[in-house]
C-alpha cells in the first residue's frame, strides 16, 4: 500500500544520506528504526544472550555505516538490505561462538546480489512488492512456521521437533507458503 | 543451465542462514550457475525482510547508539570483489578463495587410477569438503554413505543409475544410498563433495581403500 512505500523511500533516502554525505544524523535516526529490530532478530532464536544480541546490533550498524555505498533502492528495500546484514552477521557470530576457525564469512557464502541487468532489478523488484503484499494472507500455521525458520534460524528438523510436526509437515508448510506468494518453482 | 537442483528445504535453510557452512558453500556455487534457483532464494530473502520487518521491535539503550557512534570512524575492513574477473573466471570464487591457487596447484591423494581427491580446508567441524578428480571414462566404485553426501559438478560429467550429471548440477545422497558414478568417456570430471561421513565401498575388492576415507573435515 501507499503508506508502506512511503516509509520503505524514508529509508531508502536516509541510507543516501549516509552513503553521499556521511551524515551522523541520519544514521542516528536509522539506528532508531532498525537497531531494536535487528535486537529482536537476535534474541528472536533464543540462544543469544543479550550480550551477544547488543553485540550483533552494534555490528550490523557498524556495517550499515561502512556499506551504505552499496545500497542501491532499485535491488532491495532498505529493510531487506538491512535485514540480510544481520542475518549474515548473525550466521558467523554463531560460528564465532562455536569456534569455527574459518577464511569464510557468511557474506562470502551468501547470494551475491550484484546483478545489474535492468530486467533482473525491475523483476526484483515485482517479485518483492507482491511478496510483501501477501504476507499477510497466509494461513497462521504457515506463517508460523515461516517466522522459525527465518526469524529464530531454526533448521526444519528443529522446527519439526520444537513443534511435534512430522518432518515432512514443515517441509510442506514451507512449500505451501511459498506457492502462496507465486514464487516460480518446479520439482 | 543446471538440471539438477537443490531441494526446497536445502534452498531455504540456505536462505535462512542456518545450513551448515561447507553445505552452504556447496548450495551458494550452484546458485552461481543456476538463475532458478537464485531467483527462489532472492525471493525468499524478500519473505524474510517481511517478517523482519514485522518483528516485535526490542528496545535499545541510546548507549548502545552512543558506543556505534564512537566507532564510526573505524577503518571498514578490506572487501574483495567477489566475482573474479579473468580466464579462469569459470571456477566459482569461493573455491578460488579456498584453493588459492587453481586445481592443478592442490595436492591430490590418489585413490584409484581413475579417481584422485584433494581435500580443502572450510573451517567447518562437521563437513568434509573435497575435490574428486575422476579421469575420463573412470569409474568409482561402488559404495554406500554413512552420511550425507552433496555433490556439484564443476568440470566435465558423470553419470550414475539415475542421470548424467553436467557443470552447475547438484546432487545429494542420503545415508544408505549405494551408487556407482561414472566419468563420462571424453573429459575428465571434477566435482565437490561434501560429505557428513566419509563413503564405504560395498565390494570387497575395494575395501582395502577405505582407511584412506577417514572423515577429513576441518
Ligand atoms: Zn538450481
Ligand atoms: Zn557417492
Amino acid at each position: 500500500n501507499l503508506e508502506s512505500g512511503r516509509r520503505t523511500d524514508e529509508w531508502s533516502q536516509c541510507l543516501r544520506s549516509i552513503a553521499k554525505h556521511r551524515d551522523r544524523s541520519a544514521f542516528a535516526r536509522f539506528f532508531k528504526q532498525f537497531a531494536p529490530l535487528i535486537k529482536a532478530f537476535a534474541l528472536s532464536g533464543s540462544t543469544l544472550s543479550a550480550n551477544h544480541a547488543d553485540e550483533l546490533v552494534q555490528e550490523v550498524m557498524l556495517k550499515v555505516w561502512q556499506k551504505a555505498d552499496g545500497f542501491n533502492p532499485d535491488k532491495a528495500s532498505a529493510s531487506t538490505w538491512v535485514y540480510t546484514i544481520a542475518r549474515n552477521c548473525r550466521t558467523d557470530l554463531y560460528r564465532r561462538l562455536q569456534k569455527f576457525d574459518t577464511p569464510l564469512s557468511a557474506d562470502d557464502v551468501s547470494l551475491d546480489q550484484d546483478g545489474e541487468e535492468p530486467a533482473v532489478m525491475l523483476h526484483q523488484r515485482r517479485t518483492r512488492d507482491r511478496i510483501r503484499s501477501m504476507m499477510d494472507t497466509l494461513p497462521a500455521d504457515q506463517a508460523h512456521i515461516l517466522a522459525k525458520v527465518y526469524m529464530e534460524g531454526k533448521s526444519h528438523s528443529e522446527v519439526a521437533s520444537e513443534l511435534d510436526l512430522p518432518l515432512g509437515t514443515v517441509k510442506s508448510r514451507v512449500r505451501l507458503a511459498i506457492q502462496k506468494l507465486q514464487i516460480q518453482m518446479e520439482d | 543451465m543446471a538440471k539438477f537442483h537443490p531441494d526446497l528445504q536445502m534452498l531455504t535453510e540456505f536462505t535462512a542462514g542456518t545450513l551448515s557452512l561447507a553445505q552452504s558453500a556447496c548450495v551458494s556455487m550452484h546458485l552461481t550457475y543456476c538463475t532458478k534457483c537464485q531467483e527462489i532464494s532472492e525471493a525468499q530473502t524478500a519473505m524474510a525482510a517481511s517478517l523482519f520487518e514485522d518483528l516485535e521491535p526490542v528496545s535499545v539503550s541510546d548507549s548502545q547508539l552512543d558506543i556505534v557512534m564512537s566507532r564510526l570512524d573505524e577503518d571498514a575492513p578490506l572487501t574483495y570483489p567477489k566475482e573474479s574477473k579473468g580466464a579462469q573466471s569459470s571456477t566459482p570464487a569461493i573455491l578460488q578463495r579456498l584453493m588459492q591457487g587453481d586445481f592443478s596447484d592442490l595436492t591430490w591423494k590418489k585413490i584409484t587410477s581413475s579417481l584422485r581427491i584433494s581435500y580443502l580446508t572450510t573451517g567447518d567441524p562437521y563437513y568434509e569438503f573435497a575435490l574428486y578428480h575422476i579421469k575420463a571414462g573412470g569409474v568409482i566404485p561402488e559404495h554406500n554413505h554413512r552420511g550425507s553426501e552433496m555433490t556439484l559438478v564443476l568440470e566435465g560429467g558423470f553419470s550414475d543409475s539415475d542421470g548424467t550429471y553436467h557443470a552447475g548440477d547438484f546432487l545429494f545422497r542420503e545415508a544408505g544410498d549405494v551408487h556407482s558414478p561414472a566419468a563420462l568417456a571424453d573429459e575428465d570430471c571434477i566435482c565437490l563433495a561434501v560429505l557428513d561421513a566419509p563413503l564405504k565401498f560395498t565390494r570387497m575388492r575395494h575395501r582395502w581403500m577405505n582407511p584412506f576415507l577417514q572423515l577429513k573435515a576441518s
